[in-house]
């Protein structure tokens, strides 16, 4: 178990900034989940943290020590790649011991090690294959034995669920977290999946263009999105928005959708917020068509034509127009819903967010 | 709708469909004429090795044998004279551990180009490649001279670092286009797992480039069992030269002997190769394939 500090990590590739200043510290024991949309240096800053790129600028602390210049076999991390990257010529059980071989344990050991690994992950049937006569998910759980055996002080994964079929990344999403549960280890996690993210993290670290937008444990980044990057990547469907600004009486005026909102006291500094320029931004959970789902105290109600309807079975998303603003709501218990039918809703004003249109901060006070 | 596969005249069908397969006469003809022609020079080793010298220059070249141990005489009178064995011998130094060395060295260099990032990688390729682009007897007069300073000439030693380095450059484009396709997660996951680059190397990179290594060994292996040039050249006197070189003493002035001996020879000097791809046949056509997990 590892304390893991990142400070102003910068990685340059060849004259492009691929990693802009990371500060971060990995909690002990917790499960930390990167996620952000693909190209954000998600993978580099992981793959500084394994030591198998070098770092340009700032500093990496494990358990207080700088370990910039450590190669990685001496970092004491394991790494679960997204390829699985197992040694096809070497069947299950030498794919286990490689690393405790080199690490010249003694057999006893060495065997306590793969049985104990072998068990929790059941690949006692594929000892002797090669990866070859595997399937993926028996590949990746030979990936995360080669990790386990070698009981390290952190856990690496980089998009490790991302070759396998959906059903199987469900199943797998909950082995890891229970598996990470009971070691205790102090795991890093890469993902563009912001499920995963939500479901496995313990902390998540929303980053964009080489940067961290956000850090926070998951319902802190959904309920309180610090941007309104943060805001429109977790959450599915995204969050809708409407520019507009604050009237002197605290009311959001939105022009384009011909609406005005009562927002609440408590949630806004709303008398600073006065003649603001302003993005407000609400969940699609949060603006529900009458009589679905339980009802909204605190709401507005306004009507909207639905052009679009998306039935997923135990729900369906409503595409619908507000003036020259799209959005989307989620029907709950839904009923088929006709095509430009037009519908009344409930806005839940206690649930609002505000952003800088310039800046895209979000505008919310901060928790008293 | 429901019957018409029911209403189908299936015997026209079985008939069209037995049109298209059925062989086209002329073009087989064609074929076979081809394959003939190219087939008479085998024939003609095939059969003149088991006649005597007599039984070959009394009849038409293309007859055949009255009877099939002449052979074993031909065989002895080639081994004797050519000084076989020694040829042979030496034929095999050259050919395994120049190949062996060569491909060893490749796959290193193979590794390297694949492996470091380091500034003009891609020269240092050009550099080794461009060794293939030239004819190799370029090299003959200076790689001459050369020797006789360095006194290598009509060496083991010369012979071994002449045919090593001139097979490093094919293997090293063969490996390098074959390492370059092996995922890099893969020796990183090793390097994770604690090996050092050389243990990166021996024990995951190699064991998973042994189809390529195998077939690239017996291509140059072949090629230094072939080579006339350099080892007559090189290498002329009987304790060093090469059993290409050595068959030469049938030709000139003073040979005597008779074609069914020297095929005979031929044939013998051809068997270790031939033996050698019967063996690694399999891997050899794996050779390209590649298996990445
Ligand atoms: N070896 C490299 N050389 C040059 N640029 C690179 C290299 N590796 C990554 N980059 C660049 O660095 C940036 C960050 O890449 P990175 O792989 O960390 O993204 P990521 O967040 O993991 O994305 P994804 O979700 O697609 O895996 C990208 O713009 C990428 O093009
Ligand atoms: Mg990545």
């Amino acid at each position: 178990m590892a304390v893991v500090k990142l400070q102003n990590l910068i990685k340059v590739y060849g004259s492009a900034l691929a990693v802009k200043g990371v500060n971060l510290d990995i909690p002990e024991g917790a499960f930390t989940v990167f996620v952000g949309p693909s190209g954000c240096g998600k993978t580099t800053t992981l793959r500084m943290i394994a030591g198998l790129e070098s770092i340009s600028h700032g500093d990496l602390l494990m358990d207080g020590e700088r370990v910039n210049d450590l190669p990685s076999r001496e970092r004491g991390v394991a790494m679960v790649f997204q390829s699985y990257a197992l040694y096809p010529h070497k069947t299950v059980r030498q794919n286990l011991e490689f690393s405790l071989k080199l690490e010249k344990l003694p057999q006893a050991e060495i065997d306590r090690r793969i049985d104990e690994a072998v068990s929790v992950l059941e690949l006692q049937p594929y000892l002797d294959r090669k990866p070859a006569a595997l399937s993926g998910g028996q590949r990746q759980r030979v990936a995360m034995g080669r990790a386990i055996v070698r009981q390290p002080k952190v856990f690496l994964f980089d998009e490790p669920l991302s070759n396998l079929d959906a059903k199987l990344r469900n199943q797998m999403r909950v082995e890891i977290k229970q598996l990470q549960r009971r070691l205790g280890v102090t795991t890093v996690y890469v993902t563009h999946d912001q499920v995963e993210a939500m479901t496995m993290a313990d902390l998540i670290v929303v980053m964009r263009d080489g940067r961290i937008e956000q850090t926070g444990s998951p319902i802190d980044v959904f309920e309180r999105p610090a941007n309104e990057f943060v805001a429109g990547f977790i959450g599915t469907p995204q969050m809708n928005f409407i520019d507009g600004s604050i009237s002197d009486d605290g009311k959001a005026v939105l022009p384009s959708a011909g609406i005005e909102l009562q927002l609440p006291e408590g949630r806004f500094d709303l008398p600073a917020l006065r003649q603001r320029a302003v993005r407000l931004g609400f969940r699609p959970e949060d603006i529900v068509p009458d009589g679905h789902g339980i009802p909204i105290e605190n709401g507005q109600n306004i009507t909207a034509p639905v052009t679009f309807s998306e039935m997923l079975g135990n729900e369906t998303l409503l595409f619908g127009r507000l003036g020259e603003n799209d959005f989307v709501s989620r029907m709950q218990r839904p009923r088929l819903v006709e095509r430009d039918e037009t519908l009344n809703f409930r806005i839940d004003l206690d649930r609002i967010h505000l952003f800088d249109q310039e800046t895209g901060e979000s505008l919310r006070l901060p928790r008293s | 709708m429901a019957s018409s596969i029911d209403d189908l005249d299936l015997k026209a069908l079985v008939a069209a469909e037995r049109r298209n397969n059925r062989p086209n006469w002329p073009l087989a003809v064609l074929a076979l004429v081809i394959s003939a022609v190219w087939i008479v020079p085998f024939y003609y080793m095939a059969t003149s090795i088991f006649k005597t010298t007599e039984e070959y220059s009394q009849n038409h070249p293309l007859s055949l044998p009255a009877s099939w141990h002449p052979v074993i005489e031909n065989a002895v009178t080639a081994w004797t004279n050519a000084k076989m064995a020694s040829g042979l011998l030496n034929s095999m130094l050259y050919s395994t551990v120049g190949a062996g060395l060569a491909v060893f060295i490749a796959a290193l260099a193979a590794y390297g180009l694949t492996r470091f990032d380091f500034r003009g990688r891609n020269l240092w390729f050009m550099l080794i490649f461009s060794g293939t682009v030239f004819p190799l007897q370029m090299y003959l007069i200076p790689l001459f001279f050369t020797y006789q300073g360095l006194n290598l000439l009509n060496t083991h030693a010369g012979m071994l670092i002449f045919y090593t380095a001139i097979c490093i450059p094919f293997p090293v484009l063969v490996l390098r286009n074959f390492m370059n396709g092996l995922s890099r997660e893969m020796d990183e996951a090793a390097r994770m797992d604690g090996a050092h680059e050389l243990t990166v190397f021996l024990k995951i990179i190699l064991p998973n480039c042994w189809g390529p290594m195998t077939a690239t060994f017996l291509l140059q292996f072949t090629w230094i069992w072939n080579d006339l040039l350099f080892s007559t050249v090189l290498a002329n006197k009987t304790d060093v030269r090469s059993i290409m070189n050595a068959l030469q003493t049938f030709q000139g002035s003073y040979a005597s002997t008779g074609p069914n001996v020297v095929m005979t020879a031929t044939i013998i000097a051809s068997l270790p190769s031939l033996i050698l791809f019967f063996l690694l046949r399999r891997h050899f056509m794996e050779g390209m394939r590649i298996s990445t997990v």
